[in-house]
């Protein structure tokens, strides 16, 4: 065995991966060679110690550093979420923020404590509430009173009072007026 | 006085346990990437988060025991993760495996590193620090030169920053990564050869700079 030869095989026989036959024929030559021998026994060494040296361990807040550089950081634009959270997301975010989630929280919380002091009695919720005719009557007569209200609130303002008033007058006085005409056209007969 | 020489070499069979166990491992983490990169490629917010999490370790330890500081480890370590997200969809599966190409991207990030900051090195203070850390670390290994845990893994730094790139960077991706030779050969770009000639070479000279500061290696 050459000391080239050797050089090549080295890295696997301080591994210890190396054939038996490969491995006697290198230590052959390891025996005869003094500076082969002081390489292999150098390079043996080193990984020997590099063994006692402890592994290297990441800081812990590395890794959150580096995922919010990437979600929230300046180069938020890397990682593109997915497309419904990129939809909904720019309207719900401020909605999902924990403060007004809290907010959401408290007044729900209020108005159900309000309700239940007040005596509104909350009904439960039937299948057949859902029906569609019981939902589409529902609807319809909520629709007719809220006209109806409406129309009422309209109609019991002071100034379309007055505005009515003033233009019944006004038709009234227009029908009073052509009566003088027709006595007089009577009168040339 | 060969022989005795040889006879004191401790080969480390036993260092990576029983090859057929290492392989499956290997093989259960290559799926598991895949996985994850499927995932990450599908929009997966989630999947961004264990790729960071499963791969921090590594390429900051690369980069630690490259560059010797823990700051710029720390940057250079998001950096590569930006490139990661930035390029993601480069990587192919069947090209090889996701271990090899994350290890390319950070190899290529500190040698652009290396070649960056090579002026600042040569008239920084660093050069004037190594002496301090090998004085403090041969004081207390004069005593007793088998060294080890944090104190070795000191020494071990500073040895390291003295071994010029191309042998540092073989040294650490296959004794401190536990790399396989093809593996490093595809992030180096080099042959097989090549790479077990610069990590004989590597070993050896981490050795005489090691016992230089009066360690027993």
């Amino acid at each position: 065995m050459t000391c080239a030869e050797m050089e090549i095989l080295l890295a696997d026989y301080v591994d210890g991966t190396l054939h038996r036959e490969q491995k006697s024929a290198l230590e052959d030559h390891l025996g005869g060679c003094a500076s082969c021998a002081e390489l292999a026994r150098d390079a043996a060494g080193a990984v020997g110690f590099m063994e006692r040296a402890p592994g290297v361990e990441a800081p812990p807040e590395l890794v959150t550093r580096i995922l919010f550089e990437i979600t929230s950081g300046p180069s938020r634009a890397v990682v593109k979420p997915h497309w419904s959270r990129r939809l909904f997301g720019k309207w719900l975010e401020p909605v999902l923020q924990p403060r007004f989630a809290m907010g959401m929280a408290m007044t729900l919380l209020s108005f159900a404590m309000l309700g239940r002091f007040s005596g509104i009695k909350v009904r439960q919720l039937t299948p057949s509430d859902l029906d569609p005719v019981k939902v589409w009557m529902a609807a319809e007569d909520r629709v007719h009173r809220t006209w109806e209200r409406g129309v009422k609130y309209y109609e019991s303002l002071r100034m379309v009072f007055e505005i009515q008033t003033r233009l019944r007058e006004w038709a009234e006085e227009s029908s009073a007026q052509p009566a003088p005409e027709t006595k007089i056209d009577t009168e040339k007969k | 006085m060969a022989t005795a020489t040889v006879g004191q070499i401790t080969t480390t069979s036993a260092w990576f346990g029983c090859p057929r166990a290492a392989a499956w491992t290997r093989e259960q983490s290559l799926n598991a990437d895949s996985q994850i990169v499927e995932r990450c490629l599908g929009g997966d917010e989630t999947a961004w988060e264990d790729l960071v999490r499963v791969h921090t370790r590594r390429v900051y330890a690369i980069c630690y025991r490259f560059t010797g500081s823990d700051q710029e480890a720390q940057d250079l370590t998001q950096e590569v993760f930006l490139r990661v997200f930035r390029s993601l969809k480069s990587f192919r599966a069947g090209e090889g495996s996701f271990t090899v190409w994350l290890g390319r991207l950070t190899r290529n990030l500190l040698i652009d590193h290396y070649r960056r900051t090579k002026l600042e090195r040569m008239t920084d203070s660093i050069e004037g620090q190594l002496p301090m850390i090998e004085e403090r670390t041969a004081m207390s290994a004069r005593t007793d030169g088998l060294v080890a845990g944090r104190e070795a893994s000191e020494l071990l730094q500073s040895a390291l920053q003295k071994l010029s790139p191309e042998l540092r960077e073989t040294v650490i991706l296959r004794d401190l990564e536990e790399l396989e030779y093809k593996e490093i050969a595809q992030v180096l770009n080099v042959p097989e050869g090549t790479v077990k000639s610069r990590l004989n070479r590597g070993r050896a000279e981490l050795a005489r700079i090691l016992r230089r500061q009066k360690v027993v290696v």
